[in-house]
């Protein structure tokens, strides 16, 4: 405490939480430019871009997984949501442009349905967090898979809608879901930071007790955060399978891990009540980029790279995100 | 500066001016609910199972069906029990399956028909298994990361290792060890189950055990008792890798081969018996026993939504659903048990 009020280094006169995100941000351009060194061609505008579009998914997923982390929670339904959002948008678009914002709206509305149960499981039943989130994880796949008749039914083998797969194309130089995603964090950087609603969730987060003496419906914003993350999660079906064309069984599998780790390594506190989604931004770029940095080694085996994957994962979470002593 | 001063005040007016103590068969009742719903579930789902099986084949099930069902259960009986020791500290263990993967490997990769081979590779494999849970604990306990990141990240080290062991489903293990351990004849495996269930009270009366449960109710306390918070941490970790590491060899031993993917459903299955078997996430609440029971109904969930003709594609929404049902109905009896008023 003291040795930051009197630290003669300026960087210190940064709290920690912020302290972390620049941490993140660190990381992100150092795994680049080991990326860089590496493989000359990694550090070239293409490459860099594909890095980034596949970052906007992990970092939308974990833009919600964010919310619910902030006030204690986690949300483990993450990856069949985006799983069976895939499919509903192929299935309710049926490839073509003009039924797709009616096939993004219920896409989306299924996404905030399976939060809002989410929610009021965990906020007004009382149940755990990680039971609630696991247990609708269940039911979503059943429910995708028994519905699809495990995919193999008539609507979902269209394609998505050309008007979404286009945000992914680059005639323009930048794919319209950078924007989109840049768009997304300004929006959520600003209700953190800006608005009553986002101090809420800090209040919750560090004590619901207190937040709830002081007046704020505890359980309504938890049912709300939850929302969110199902609607993001939707969101991130909607834009894998725009980037990808067709759904496929188990899609969302590896964004679980993802997403928490990215709001983790961003420096979110898995205990809630700190974080930004400015760190959970960076710690996505930079798990995608430690990704795609392992896979082009080729001389490493798939098995090499998960071991590598969780051991570097382990480096940097030692490097900053161990607690204080006395917790 | 002095950390004296700065000590949050413990209200201890509030807790004695509480209501009446409850009457000792209440009070009872009371700590026991979840081990006594987590049984309820078992034997409503026993004997769902019993009657949709008899409407179906026009007989009872018989010594076959028993022992075939306890040979099923079997690893998962071992990875709840691991994943017990963890939630009674608040940890969770998400490493289980990746510990399963590379014991059921190292298993079927390296074992012989020996008497000699079989008892060395079970000891080294359960060593090993005891070497990544200190890899878990050690991360937890002494770099002060949380729980669930750490076994993320060593549940991707640990599958890499075991494809590095294994790279496709293949190996051997030898007939007797089967026929030692999960002999389909006779149920063979509930000496394992009730060799489990005597360490467990063994455990229970244990420093080791109530430093546990002390840990786990109020990490605070606990320090402030004296108690080598850090090191039973650790140790917790330790005896998730070993019974993580058997459930590994009982997986091998019933599917008598090596499959590098066949543990990793038992990270989320395991979370589950221990959700259906009563233990609290909050920790410091909870009894293995319990898991075993939870781990025993949600074997008998499959066989009952196979006998009640359910699309097996919707197995997993009735299995999600069962899981929150569970939880749900804890709560309530626990709401109940206490006179109504939360």
């Amino acid at each position: 405490m003291t040795a930051e009020a009197v630290g003669g280094r300026p960087w210190l006169h940064l709290n920690e939480d912020k302290r972390r995100i620049v941490f993140a941000c660190a990381a992100a351009v150092a795994v680049f430019l080991v990326g860089g060194v590496l493989n000359h061609s990694f550090l070239s505008w293409p490459a860099i871009r594909a890095n980034l579009v596949i970052a906007s998914f992990v970092g939308l997923v974990a833009a919600g997984q964010m919310f619910v982390v902030l006030i204690g929670g986690i949300d483990l339904s993450v990856p069949w949501v985006i799983n069976s959002a895939a499919i509903m948008l192929i299935s309710t678009s049926l490839g073509k442009d003009d039924r797709a914002a009616y096939a993004v709206l219920a896409t989306l509305g299924l996404g905030l349905v399976v939060g809002l149960v989410n929610g009021v499981g965990v906020a007004y039943v009382g149940v755990p967090a990680v039971v609630m989130t696991l247990g609708m994880n269940g039911v979503m796949e059943g429910l995708t898979l028994g519905r699809t008749k495990g995919l193999t039914c008539e609507s979902c083998s269209s394609y998505a809608p050309p008007v979404l797969t286009r945000m992914f194309s680059n005639s323009t130089g930048t794919p319209a879901i950078l924007f989109f995603w840049l768009i997304v964090a300004i929006a959520i950087a600003f209700v953190l930071s800006a608005t009553t609603f986002g101090r809420r969730i800090y209040s919750v987060g560090n004590s619901p007790r207190a937040s709830y003496l002081a007046g704020i419906n505890v359980r309504r914003l938890t049912v709300v955060l939850y929302m969110l993350s199902g609607m993001f999660a939707a969101l991130c079906g909607i834009a894998l399978v725009s980037f990808g064309g067709q759904p496929n069984l188990g899609m969302g599998d590896p964004f679980l891990f993802q997403s928490i780790a990215a709001a983790v390594v961003g420096g979110v506190s898995i205990l809630g009540g700190r974080g930004h989604y400015v760190g959970v931004a960076a710690g996505a770029i930079m798990l995608v980029v430690l990704v795609s940095v392992l896979q082009g080694q080729t001389w490493l085996k798939e098995s090499d790279r998960s071991i590598v994957y969780g051991v570097t994962i382990l480096g940097i979470l030692l490097f900053y995100a161990r607690s204080h002593k006395d917790a | 500066m002095s950390s004296v001063n700065t000590a949050p005040e413990t209200p201890a007016v509030l807790s004695t001016g509480r209501a009446p103590m409850l009457s000792r068969r209440r009070h009872a009742l009371l700590q026991n609910a979840p081990l006594l719903l987590a049984a309820i579930i078992l034997f409503g789902t026993l004997a769902l199972y019993v009657f949709l099986y008899h409407r179906e084949l026009d007989k009872f099930p018989g010594a076959f069906d028993w022992t075939s069902l306890t040979n099923t259960a079997l690893p998962l009986v071992f990875a709840a029990v691991a994943q017990t020791m963890v939630v009674l500290t608040r940890g969770i263990d998400l490493s289980v399956g990746g510990i399963i993967d590379v014991s059921n490997t190292l298993a079927a990769a390296n074992m012989r028909p020996s008497v000699g081979s079989m008892v060395f590779w079970t000891c080294l494999i359960l060593l090993i298994g005891a070497l990544a849970g200190l890899l878990n604990g050690v991360l937890v306990a002494y770099a002060r990361l949380p729980p669930i990141l750490v076994t993320l990240a060593t549940l991707a080290i640990f599958q890499g290792i075991a494809v590095r062991i294994l790279e496709s489903p293949g190996g051997h293990i030898p007939s007797t060890y089967t026929s030692t351990f999960t002999n389909t004849q006779r149920p063979s495996g509930l000496l394992l189950v009730g060799a489990l269930v005597l360490l467990w009270w063994l455990f229970r009366r244990t420093r080791f055990g109530v430093g546990v449960f002390a840990l786990g109710n109020d990490e605070h306390a606990a320090l402030a008792n004296g108690l080598p918070v850090r090191r039973l941490k650790m140790l917790v970790y330790v005896m998730s890798g070993v019974l993580s590491a058997a459930a590994g060899l009982l997986v091998a031993s019933t599917t008598t081969g090596g499959d590098a993917n066949a543990g990793n459903i038992y990270t989320l299955t395991s979370i589950a018996a221990v959700v259906v078997g009563g233990i609290s996430f909050m920790g410091g609440r909870g009894s293995a026993i319990g898991a075993i029971f939870g781990a025993f109904a949600l074997t008998l969930v499959t066989s009952v939504l196979f006998f009640a003709h359910i699309d097996r594609l919707y197995t997993s929404f009735y299995q999600g659903l069962f899981l929150i049902a569970a939880v749900v109905l804890g709560s309530l009896a626990g709401r109940l048990a206490r006179g109504g008023n939360r």
